[in-house]
């Protein structure tokens, strides 16, 4: 099946180029159509080309009242590089990850096909869950060009509070980067208020932890707190609890490479954001279901044009 | 199309396998094996109805596993009368090969139960066997009291009462104290009562699940007979009350249409009285419903009315699912009756908070199940009566 | 048949079947209604009631792991003290397993808000096809690599056999209410439906049922359905307080905007539970009435419920056969429901075409095949009608990469000819 040609690179907006290693020298870089291609606002869904950035999307769904809460850290991401990347914002917590917004996808395979997988309708079990399988894939089984998203209608209040919020129903967030604690909470004017009842209101929400080397762990929630007392001292970090994802930030290489280690011996893995050895990249951990991923990778790619110098396969698998 | 079970087309269709049923069923829950599973047992019917199957050793084992508790029936959706199907099949098998076996069913279901005086000379054999050691408790025979078998009922027999009180056969012979409690209860309502004249014995419940159905019809023949007029019936058995209150569609008479019609459990009947006066006791029990109370006479919500004002009542979270006593099925099936029992007796525990707690039930056989596994079960009248303010 | 106890023992099995050359099929509690569990090619069916152990269950991280033979209702009940639930809750949750819900990415009333059963899967313990055991996904809340977690749930058995899960487990809501409204027609009933998503009210159930079906669950449990109305909504939300009296408000004002004849909200604990098990009955209280039925399910865009009900009711009636509707209005599926004797000759035939036009309605007006009760056999051959020969060749080679000798419930999902190679390729657009 395998057809001759370059290999190939999709390209968003490069908000998040860096993540997976650098792509193969020479890849030819392909982009996805931009623009709104179909939203019903009376039935929560949109379909948008893959290179439309969030903050396009965000627009048009602002001006009926609804959101998608992709939540990238830059609003210039593409829809496109938000699912292949498959990172989740900061509320999802109480949203879900980014695979739960996801109803249909089209994207072209490493031979040339059109596939659709899903469906636009917001429930479907029709045939094999091709958007989940499409989430995080970094590029490596198809190029997007077009993804339906599921929508909501925005909170009429949202709002950041200092402190511990154990036992509120529902938060949308909560962060906390080993001193402080904070908590998102939305929804209806009261509830925010009687949720954030005895909490210091912020005016910002918290600052994640920037720096030249940035990662993100993932580690079951119940060990977030051994992981990140081993993390202390070495990187700047920030957990989302409830969650597991803890973003870690450094001036040295070095020190993501050890976060790296540290997130595998608590169980989790870690995802090189920016920066780092690019040279040594990988998860922390061997790919789990290695063959099996390998086999699905044939199937979509045969002739491993899409991303093959890229994760997840690339120096560790 | 009636094959060779003789079963009602119409019910046996009206299962549309959509599996509702599986988790009410005792046998099911506890081997995970469709032909342990009311929906099993029917597509086994049906394939011997349409001749695709043989009635066999297989077919046989999977209707007799069954409890014949009918905990299938309030579940499904569809309203297929399990318990018709079964006793119509059960009624259709050939008697079993072993001779050893089919001796022992005759001297059980022809010989003994219907003569209550053999019952109760069986009975005193085996007070004896349990004097010398040679009863296991394991087998969870009560401990029979010679005083109690000595002493009748003190109870008028026959007459023009305002009730009768049911006395029938395994349960006035090992527990005819609970006998006492109940008229004692009944009593401190007002109620004049009496009990059923001589032939009255045996209401053929234990026939009935066994397939002997033209025995069970000549035994209500005659429990018929031994309480005529139009005074309640109260049954203090609940598998008893619930075959009685099925005389109606056994003899399809007039008559047994409207003795059925006069059948109460101990507890309903109670519970429409001018209730005597009971001082709480502060003591907790766990409920346990006789599948016969629960799913056939329906009647399970009466024994909490009854028993609140003097107890303090939990809850299983097993949504009634049988013990595994089944009349005559602990003998017949030990091995299931005993895994069925053990899943009673966890959710009982875990009703009670840990601790073994005291249980009341509303019929013998469980109760002599319950015992059996440690529980200290009890019946309604006998709690009833202890907190009696006289 | 086999009945294993542990991930071995399924390892074992499957290993049994393949040294003789042999299927196998995986099996709950067999409530399915696609056929999904059905045996064919002569498998060996291994069915999971024996592994029904809740085995862990951490309160703080609000998960479980379960064996798959574990029943739905069973788990909610187990983790009930704690405060939490199992939030997929299909009408068949007392009876069908944890491993068939996996299975078939099942869904259910209040997956509305909270979503279907592969937002409730944390991580698979899986035999794949080939007897190796091996974990998709994990408690972390990504995984390195591609999902192959969300490609296994809704897979029907065709990629391998669950043997454990865990699951995520949802926190009672500290406030629930639950409207009962009335509407002298299905459409104006559909619009609202619409007009309540529009209005920016995300109810965490909105259910919908036409007149026979609300007089047929009347009769059966009696739980204070208007018996003359045309079509009734049961819609629920829930939350904190706050919220939950604004879009009481909202759902109220938008059913009344469209001619409800009643609105009320169920003053109780006891009249919620009593409203929810009519609409969980509802399918057993068909039953008790009607000698045969065919249930079908499928979605559409919840702006053309009204549209597509209307042709539903006219394909029925073109068909003589009697179609009611019962349904997750709030997220368009319909279960449109054959109501039929197979005594009358011939009107199995009819039945059969009223069903295949409807779903074909509603693919035309941007549906999908199913919503929650998978293809199995009974969609299969539909497949085409809603995806390329492309997407489909897609679908089975993925399907490969779980299964390459295709011995994992054959004949399932994808119709025959999904692979391209199967058959010439055909020019673009020539697809029957
Ligand atoms: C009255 C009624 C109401 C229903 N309501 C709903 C509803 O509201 N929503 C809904 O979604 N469905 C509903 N269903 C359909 C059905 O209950 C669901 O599809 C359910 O998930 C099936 O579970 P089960 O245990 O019976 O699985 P089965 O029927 O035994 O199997 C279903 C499929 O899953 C596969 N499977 C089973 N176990 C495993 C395993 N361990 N690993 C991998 N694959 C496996 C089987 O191979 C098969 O393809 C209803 C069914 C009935 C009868
Ligand atoms: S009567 Fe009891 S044991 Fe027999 S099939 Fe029904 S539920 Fe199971
Ligand atoms: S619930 Fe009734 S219809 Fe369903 S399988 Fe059981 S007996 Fe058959």
């Amino acid at each position: 099946m395998t057809a001759p040609g370059p290999v190939v690179a999709p390209v968003g907006a490069r908000t998040h180029w860096e993540i997976g290693g650098p792509p193969t020298e020479g890849a030819v870089e392909v982009r996805a159509p931009v623009g709104v291609i179909t939203y019903e606002p009376a039935d929560m869904t949109i379909t948008v080309g893959a290179g439309t950035s969030f903050d396009t999307l965000d627009g048009v769904l602002a001006e009926h009242g609804q959101e998608c809460a992709l939540d990238p850290r830059s609003r210039a991401a593409t829809v496109g590089g938000i699912l292949a990347c498959g990172l989740s914002g900061l509320r999802r917590l109480r949203h879900g990850p980014v695979r739960d917004h996801v109803l249909e996808v089209r994207f072209e395979t490493g031979d040339g096909r059109l596939v659709k997988g899903g469906g636009q309708t917001v429930k479907n079990v029709t045939g094999y869950d091709l958007p989940r399988l499409f989430v995080g894939s970094l590029g490596t089984i198809g190029v997007l060009q077009q993804a339906t998203l599921r929508c909501r209608p925005r909170f009429p209040r949202s709002r950041w509070f200092a402190g511990s919020a154990t036992d509120s129903f529902r938060a949308s967030a909560r962060l906390w980067d080993g001193a402080r604690e904070a908590v998102l909470f939305e929804g209806v004017d009261a509830d925010v208020e009687s949720q954030g009842r005895g909490l210091a209101p912020l005016d910002t929400p918290p600052a994640l932890p920037d720096g030249p080397h940035r990662g993100r762990i993932s580690v079951a929630p119940g060990r977030v707190g051994e992981c990140t007392a081993a993390l202390a001292g070495r990187v700047r970090w920030c957990a989302e609890l409830g969650v597991g994802t803890v973003h870690v930030a450094a001036d040295e290489a070095d020190a993501l490479v050890h976060a790296r280690s540290v997130s595998h011996a608590y169980g989790g893995w870690m995802l090189r954001e920016a920066g780092g050895p690019s040279d040594d990249d990988g998860f922390g951990c061997a790919l789990p279901s290695a063959a099996l991923m390998r086999r699905v990778k044939d199937a979509f790619d045969p002739g491993w044009k899409l991303n093959p110098a890229r994760l997840p396969f690339a120096r560790i698998g | 199309m009636t094959g060779p079970l003789q079963l009602d087309a119409e019910t046996l269709n009206a299962c549309v396998s959509c599996g509702l049923c599986l988790p009410h069923c005792p046998t099911y829950r506890v081997t995970g094996r469709e032909i342990a599973s009311p929906r099993g047992r029917i597509a086994a019917m049906r394939a011997v109805e349409t001749n695709e199957a043989p009635i066999d050793d297989a077919f046989r084992a999977a209707m007799e596993e069954c409890v014949s508790c009918r905990g299938c029936e309030p579940a499904c959706p569809s309203g297929v009368q399990f318990g018709k199907l079964m006793e119509t099949t059960r009624a259709a098998l050939p008697s079993p090969r072993s001779r050893v076996r089919r001796g022992a069913e005759w001297f059980g279901y022809r010989v003994v139960l219907p003569r209550h005086w053999l019952l109760i000379t069986c009975t005193w054999l085996a007070w004896l066997a349990q004097r010398l050691h040679l009863v296991p408790a394991r087998v969870g025979l009560p401990r029979l009291s010679a005083r109690s078998l000595a002493r009748g009922l003190e109870l008028p027999t026959g007459g023009t009462p305002d009730a009768w009180l049911f006395t029938g056969c395994v349960m006035d012979a090992w527990l005819r104290d609970t006998h006492r409690s109940a008229a004692r209860v009944m009593g401190a309502t007002g109620a004049r009562l009496a009990q059923p004249t001589n032939g009255g014995a045996c209401c053929g419940a234990l026939h009935l699940h066994a397939g002997r159905e033209a025995e069970a019809r000549a035994l209500a023949e005659r429990v018929m007979q031994s309480m005529p007029g139009v005074a309640p019936v109260v049954v203090d058995s609940a598998g008893c009350g619930a075959t009685m209150k099925e005389y109606g569609k056994l003899l399809g008479s007039a008559d047994a249409h409207a003795f059925s019609e006069r059948v109460r459990d101990f507890s309903e009947w109670l519970a429409h009285q001018a209730a005597p006066r009971l001082r709480p006791t502060g003591i907790q029990v766990v409920i346990q419903d006789p599948c016969h109370l629960r799913h056939v006479q329906k009647a399970h919500g009466a024994v909490r009315e009854v028993l609140a004002p003097a107890y303090e009542l939990l809850e299983t979270a097993d949504d009634g699912l049988c013990c595994g006593a089944g009349g005559a099925y602990v003998v017949t099936q030990p091995e299931l009756s005993r895994r069925i029992l053990d899943r009673k007796v966890e959710a009982l525990r875990a009703a009670g908070g840990g601790a073994d707690p005291i249980v009341v039930s509303a019929n013998p056989g469980c109760m002599v199940q319950l015992r059996g596994a440690g529980i200290d079960a009890r019946h309604p009248a006998d709690l009833i009566a202890e907190a009696l303010d006289e | 048949m086999c009945f294993p106890r542990s991930s071995d023992e399924v390892a074992a099995a499957v290993g049994v079947a393949r040294r003789h050359g042999r299927a196998f099929v995986a099996r709950g509690s067999g409530t399915g209604l696609a056929g999904g569990a059905t045996p064919l090619d002569d498998p060996v069916v291994i069915v999971t009631t024996q592994m029904n152990r809740v085995l862990e269950i951490d309160p703080q991280a609000r998960v479980a792991w379960v064996e798959p033979g574990v029943l739905n209702l069973d788990l909610s009940r187990a983790v009930g003290h704690l405060g939490l639930h199992y939030a997929p809750d299909p009408s068949s949750q007392q009876a069908c397993t944890i491993g068939g819900n996996v299975g078939t990415n099942a869904g259910g009333p209040h997956c509305l808000a909270d979503g279907v059963t592969s937002a409730h899967v944390l991580a698979v313990d899986v035999v794949l096809a080939d007897g190796t055991a091996t974990r998709l996904g994990g408690l972390e809340p990504d995984s390195p690599g591609y999902d192959l977690r969300g490609c296994f749930v809704g897979s029907e058995g065709t990629m391998g056999i669950a043997t454990r899960i865990a699951v995520r487990l949802t926190p009672d809501p500290p406030c629930v209410a639950t409207l009962l409204c009335a509407f002298d027609s299905v459409e104006a009933a559909a619009t609202t439906v619409s007009g309540i998503i529009a209005a920016g009210v995300l109810p965490a159930a909105l259910e919908m049922m036409d007149a026979p079906i609300t007089r047929a669950v009347e009769d059966f449990v009696g739980a204070g359905y208007p018996r003359d109305a045309q079509a009734v909504l049961l819609a629920e939300v829930d939350g904190l307080e706050g919220g939950v009296a604004e879009q009481v408000d909202a759902i109220a004002e938008v059913a009344r905007a469209n001619g409800a004849t009643l609105v009320r909200v169920a003053a109780d604990d006891a009249e919620r539970a009593l409203l929810w098990k009519g609409r969980k009955s509802a399918f057993g209280a068909i039953a008790r009435i009607a000698p045969d039925y065919y249930l079908h399910d499928a979605v559409v865009p919840r702006t053309k419920l009204v549209e597509v009900l209307r042709r539903v009711y006219e394909i029925a009636d073109a068909h003589e056969v009697i179609v009611m509707n019962v349904f997750h209005a709030g997220d368009g599926n319909l279960h449109p429901l054959l109501v039929f004797d197979q005594r009358e000759p011939g009107v199995w035939d009819r039945v059969h075409a009223a069903g295949t036009e409807i779903l074909e309605a509603c693919l035309d007006a941007g549906g999908v095949l199913t919503g929650e009760h998978g293809v199995g056999i009974e969609k299969r051959d539909l497949m085409p009608r809603m995806f390329s020969p492309d997407d489909l060749d897609a679908q089975a080679r993925l399907r490969d990469a779980f299964d390459p000798d295709g011995v994992a419930n054959p004949q399932k999902v994808l119709p025959r000819g999904s692979r391209c190679g199967e058959l010439q390729r055909v020019p673009e657009g020539t697809w029957i």
